[in-house]
Parts: C-alpha cells; sequence; structure tokens
C-alpha cells in the first residue's frame, strides 16, 4: 500500500490551511506583527538610549542590589566584554528581543494560569497543549511564523512567546492550586469576598511560583532568539547564524560568550527577585 | 427572622440535628438516613459516602464557653465549620442570634462571619508577611475599615492578650505560645460575640498550654464573649468549658457539665475517658454528701451541731482538709440560708474520691 500518498494529502491540506490563513487573515497578522515591531522597537530604543557603560553600570549596581557585590562587579564587567567583542548593538537587540518577548508572553500567560488554577477543567484542558508545545522542536514554529508575519524581529518574537508562555501558565496555575487551606478557611471565616481572597490571599502565597515561572519563561526566550537568528531576528542570534554559515568560528564564539553573559545577568536577577518577593511582599 | 422558641432567648447559638455526609451521593444517602434509618457502615457501603456528622443538636448561651471534646475522626472539625458555614450541612439547622444561618446569601454569610462568629485555628494562620499588628487587625482590613481604626482597634487586644510589645514584629519571630496568641487577638479584634475555637492550643507545649487555657478562660469571661472550644484532651475540656459535648463516630455521645459526665457517664467510652481524671476540684460536698436522715441512723449518737460546716459547692479537696482538721463523723452541709441539706461522711466521702457508688448515696 503506499501511504506516501496520504502523507502527501495531509501536507497538501495543512499547505492549503496556511496559504489560506495568510490570504485571509492578513490584516489580522499585519496588525500584529506592526503591534510586535512597535514593541521592539521601544525596548530598544528605550536601552539604546543612553551608552553602553551607563547601561553597564546601571545593571551593575542593579546586581549589587539584588545579588551581592561580587555579582555586580560581575555584571558590568560581562557587559563591558561584550561591548569590547563588538557585539554590543547585537547585544541591546537579543535583549530587546527577550524583554520583548516575554512580556508579551505573560500578558497572555499569567491570565490563562490564574485561571486554570481556579478552572480544574481549563486546567486538564491547557495541560496536554503545554506538553505539545514544550515537546515540539522549538525551530517547528519559525515556518509558519515567516508564512504569515514574514523575515524579522516580529516573526521573531512570535515564535519566541510561544516558546515562553508554557512554564508561566504552569507554575502561575500551581502556585494557585497550592494556597495553603488553612489559609483559605481564615478568609472565609474572616467573611472575605472572592475578590478579597484573590488579592489578599491567593496570590502572595502564589507569588514565589509565580515569580519561578517568570524566570523559566526568560529562559526558555533566550534559547529561542538565538534559534531565531535563522529568520532575522538580528541580535545575537543572527551574529551567530551568520558566522556559522561563513564557517567563522572565532566570531561564533564571541556571540556565544555575549549570550552566556547575558543569560546568567537575568537568570540571577530574576531569580533574586523571586527570593527578596519573599521576604518583603 | 425565626422567632426563637420559647426560653431559648439567650441562645446565641442553636444548631438542630445537624447532619454533614460526605460524598456525591450524599442527598440520596440523607435521605435513606430520614426513611430508612441506616447507620454510619451501611451508608459508606451502600453510597460510598462518610458520615462525619450525625444529628448534632446544641445549644451555647450567652456568655458561655461550649466544649466539644473527641478524637480524631470524631466529627468536631467537621461540626464546628459547619458553625459558620465554612462547611455546608447535609440537612438541620443552624441559628446564630436567631437568624437561619442556611438561608443567608453570599453577603449576609460574610457580613456574619466578618462581625459576629470569629474563628481561631490549631495552624494560627498567620501571614508571614505582615506584621502582628496588622495580622490582629485582618479582619477589620477585610471589612474595609480605614487603616488608624483597626490599627487602634488591634493594638487593644493584641494589648489583651499581653502582646502590646511585639506589634511590629513579624509572625515568625514569636513563638508557638505567642503566635497563638496573636490568632486570638484577631479573632477579638472584630468583637463578635461567638468565637470559634479550633483546637487552639493542641500543638503547645503542656506548659504554654495551660497558661493560654487559663487565660483564655478569664478573657472570654471578662469580655463576656461565647466560646465553642474544640478540644481532644478532656482535661483541656474541663478546665475551660462551662459545658462539654462528647462526641465519638460523628455523635454527640454527652452534654453536661464537667461533674455531670465524671458522676454520670452516658455510656462505657466516656466511663473509660473519665477514669483518669483527678476528680478532687470537680466533684462538689452536694454530690457526695447523704441525706441528712440516714446519717443519723448510721450514727445515732451524732449531734449536727458540733461538725464541721461547709457549703454544698466545696469540692472533695476542700472536704478533705476539712475531715483532717475536725475527728468526728462527718461534715454538715449547710446551703445558703444555714440549713442542713446533708452529711458527708468519711464513706461517702471516700466513694466520692473512688468514684464508685456514691449515686447510691445520692439517691
Amino acid at each position: 500500500m503506499d501511504t506516501s500518498a496520504i502523507a502527501d494529502t495531509f501536507d497538501t491540506l495543512v499547505d492549503d490551511a496556511l496559504i489560506w490563513v495568510s490570504d485571509n487573515l492578513a490584516f489580522l497578522f499585519d496588525g500584529i506583527r506592526t503591534v510586535f515591531e512597535g514593541f521592539y522597537d521601544a525596548v530598544l530604543w528605550l536601552l539604546d538610549l543612553a551608552p553602553w557603560f551607563v547601561v553597564a553600570i546601571v545593571f551593575g549596581l542593579l546586581a549589587w542590589r539584588l545579588v551581592g557585590r561580587g555579582f555586580g562587579v560581575l555584571t558590568a564587567v560581562g557587559l563591558a566584554a561584550c561591548w569590547l567583542m563588538g557585539l554590543w548593538p547585537e547585544t541591546t537587540s537579543t535583549f530587546a528581543l527577550v524583554i520583548g518577548s516575554t512580556a508579551l508572553a505573560l500578558v497572555l500567560a499569567l491570565p490563562i494560569g490564574v485561571l486554570a488554577g481556579f478552572l480544574p477543567r481549563l486546567d486538564r484542558f491547557v495541560e496536554p497543549i503545554l506538553d505539545l508545545v514544550q515537546t515540539l522542536p522549538p525551530y517547528i514554529y519559525l515556518l509558519p511564523a515567516i508564512a504569515l508575519l514574514g523575515f524579522g524581529p516580529a516573526t521573531a518574537l512570535a515564535a519566541t512567546l510561544i516558546v515562553a508562555m508554557p512554564p508561566a501558565i504552569r507554575l502561575t496555575s500551581l502556585g494557585i492550586r497550592q494556597t495553603p487551606v488553612h489559609f483559605v478557611e481564615l478568609g472565609q471565616a474572616t467573611g472575605m469576598t472572592p475578590g478579597q481572597m484573590f488579592w489578599k490571599i491567593r496570590l502572595p502565597f502564589a507569588l514565589p511560583s509565580i515569580m519561578a515561572g517568570i524566570n523559566q519563561s526568560l529562559m526558555m526566550a533566550f534559547g529561542m532568539v538565538v534559534i531565531a537568528g535563522i529568520v532575522g531576528s538580528g541580535g545575537l542570534g543572527e551574529s551567530i547564524y551568520e558566522a556559522i554559515r561563513t564557517l567563522d568560528i572565532g566570531k561564533s564564539i564571541d556571540a556565544a560568550i555575549a549570550i552566556v553573559i547575558l543569560t546568567i545577568v537575568i537568570d540571577r536577577l530574576t531569580q533574586n527577585l523571586v527570593a527578596t518577593g519573599k521576604d518583603t511582599a | 427572622m425565626t422567632t426563637p422558641a420559647p426560653g431559648t432567648e439567650d441562645v446565641l447559638l442553636d444548631c438542630r440535628s445537624l447532619w454533614k455526609i460526605f460524598g456525591k451521593q450524599a442527598p440520596i444517602a440523607m435521605k435513606a438516613v430520614q426513611e430508612r434509618g441506616l447507620g454510619k457502615t451501611e451508608i459508606l457501603k451502600e453510597f460510598g459516602c462518610v458520615v462525619g456528622v450525625s444529628d448534632a443538636t446544641l445549644q451555647v448561651r450567652r456568655g458561655e464557653i461550649f466544649c466539644i471534646m473527641g478524637l480524631s475522626g470524631s466529627g468536631k472539625s467537621t461540626l464546628i465549620r459547619m458553625l459558620n458555614r465554612l462547611i455546608d450541612p447535609t440537612s438541620g439547622e443552624i441559628f446564630v442570634k436567631g437568624r437561619d444561618l442556611s438561608k443567608m446569601n453570599a453577603a449576609e454569610l460574610r457580613a456574619m462571619r466578618a462581625k459576629h462568629i470569629a474563628m481561631v485555628f490549631q495552624s494560627v494562620a498567620l501571614l508571614p508577611n505582615r506584621t502582628v499588628l496588622e495580622n490582629a487587625g485582618f479582619g477589620l482590613e477585610v471589612q474595609g475599615v480605614a487603616r488608624d481604626e483597626r490599627n487602634r482597634a488591634a493594638e487593644a487586644s493584641l494589648r489583651k492578650v499581653g502582646l502590646g510589645d511585639w506589634m511590629s514584629r513579624y509572625p515568625r519571630e514569636l513563638s508557638g505560645g505567642m503566635q497563638q496568641r496573636v490568632g486570638l487577638a484577631r479573632a477579638l479584634t472584630a468583637d463578635p460575640e461567638i468565637i470559634l475555637m479550633d483546637e487552639p492550643f493542641s500543638a503547645l507545649d503542656p506548659l504554654i498550654r495551660r497558661q493560654l487555657q487559663d487565660e483564655f478562660r478569664q478573657l472570654t469571661k471578662d469580655l463576656g464573649k461565647s466560646a465553642v472550644f474544640i478540644t481532644h484532651d478532656l482535661d483541656e475540656a474541663i478546665r475551660i468549658g462551662d459545658r462539654i459535648a462528647i462526641m465519638k463516630d460523628g455523635r454527640i455521645i454527652q452534654v453536661g457539665t464537667a461533674e455531670e459526665i465524671i458522676l454520670n457517664p452516658a455510656d462505657p467510652y466516656v466511663a473509660e475517658f473519665v477514669a483518669g481524671i483527678s476528680r478532687l476540684h470537680l466533684i462538689k460536698a452536694h454530690s457526695v454528701m447523704l441525706p441528712v436522715a440516714e446519717f443519723h441512723a448510721g450514727h445515732p449518737s451524732a449531734d449536727l451541731g458540733s461538725l464541721p460546716v461547709t457549703s454544698p459547692e466545696a469540692d472533695i479537696d476542700e472536704l478533705i482538709d476539712l475531715a483532717l482538721a475536725h475527728p468526728g463523723p462527718g461534715i454538715a452541709v449547710m446551703n445558703g440560708g444555714g440549713d442542713p441539706v446533708g452529711v458527708v461522711s468519711w464513706r461517702s466521702l471516700l466513694h466520692g474520691i473512688k468514684g464508685s457508688t456514691t449515686s447510691e448515696a445520692q439517691a
């Protein structure tokens, strides 16, 4: 039996569907593209506002305050190294992509996570979708994104957004579900409205878990932003992709080092935001 | 509003035949109980439902501390949670200050919980990110009372429990006993008439526990509050409670004062419980004395006027002191008017201590 016919039919169907969507919903995707690019440009504009050493010093001080003096110095030196390697514009644009996509992902993921935390049925529905999103190889999302949004940072942003959402949804939902029973009872026995219960009891107790989710989302976004170099995202990802194409090992290692520095800085900063949130929030 | 039954004006909390059956088929199981009188094991077998509380009826009067004592699994925690509807009863009625709790809508129920029934938990449940003062004022915060006013009220109730100097600390800086005091202060801040205490002192060590028991009783009496106090410890129930209900397998098997329960345990289960309790301060002269005539029959030569005199409320400890100080055949028990109402003979005193056949002498 010739199974290739079945596969061909399936592929044709998918292609046709994608073409139909891109033809008929062009206005929608043009809108999304405009919003994403605008958002990316705004974050990038902010980062490029100050010269590199100001940014490095600001982040160094932030790291000092949140983590410790050693890490503060390391952060400033690390960012200076990115500049020294001649990769400063790429660094800021990668940063803008990560921040932009994670912020957009959180706008969607946090409400979904909260709802899923309250509604077990929604949670059961969302879980397998998240499993699927997380198990598919991430660059799968690049192709339809190109078809619908074209080449450029908006595409990278969209694909990254999809990859960054699952951890935030999962951990937000978990945090809401795991409110200690006796505090829920306290809220009820005190005569709380459902709104008060959410803001005064459930959310504060879920906060560490939600912050861990945000941290994880950021890390996923970093991974994806590099892969998105293939679709002309700009930034360090594209530098690496260029270096691979021209077999320029030195340059690819420079860009890789810059990515590692950026990832470590963001990871430690957000992780410690979680810890301080626990102490003082 | 329902009209209160006659003679119950002073009953703050009135529960009539409360049932709680857990499980998907609870309503059908409840019907089977009412129609066919099924027991706990049959319900579990036939419907897969667990009977948490069965047919509990109790009244709590104004200013009374009502203890519910039972071992784990006896249904006491479920019962107390029905009193403010944290758990909805499967059947039965609860009247708080004459109002039917089951007929209240969500807003009325919230107002009732916020203003009239406070609850103190075994786990204390202090919010870790708020100071002691903020925790104590939490109930008023929920009610939307302005910060200044709620801080004043919270400070006043923290002073009542002796934590005036700890207001700006965080819960984690306090010992277990102090945390539970904050829990009590939080309940008092909203100035409710009724306080539900869900095993509040069970997790504390014995010395702190006794201290808190005494303080709690004193404070409740001073402030004129009513309380329902859950415990698994009969000693605690006796120390704190004006009346005690004993629960077993979801049923209330006996309600009475400590003395009534110790003298007349309703069944062997209760008898076994009270066997280990020291009777010295619980049994009073009126329970161990003989009628005057019976005493005379036994001691024809004794002159009532020459015996030491005590009141019917004197406990066994006092009777022993009197007996040691005065040689003679007995102690005369006089009422307030100076009339002899009975005599405690050495024999009846020993019976009283031993707890064997005192009821014979009473009868």
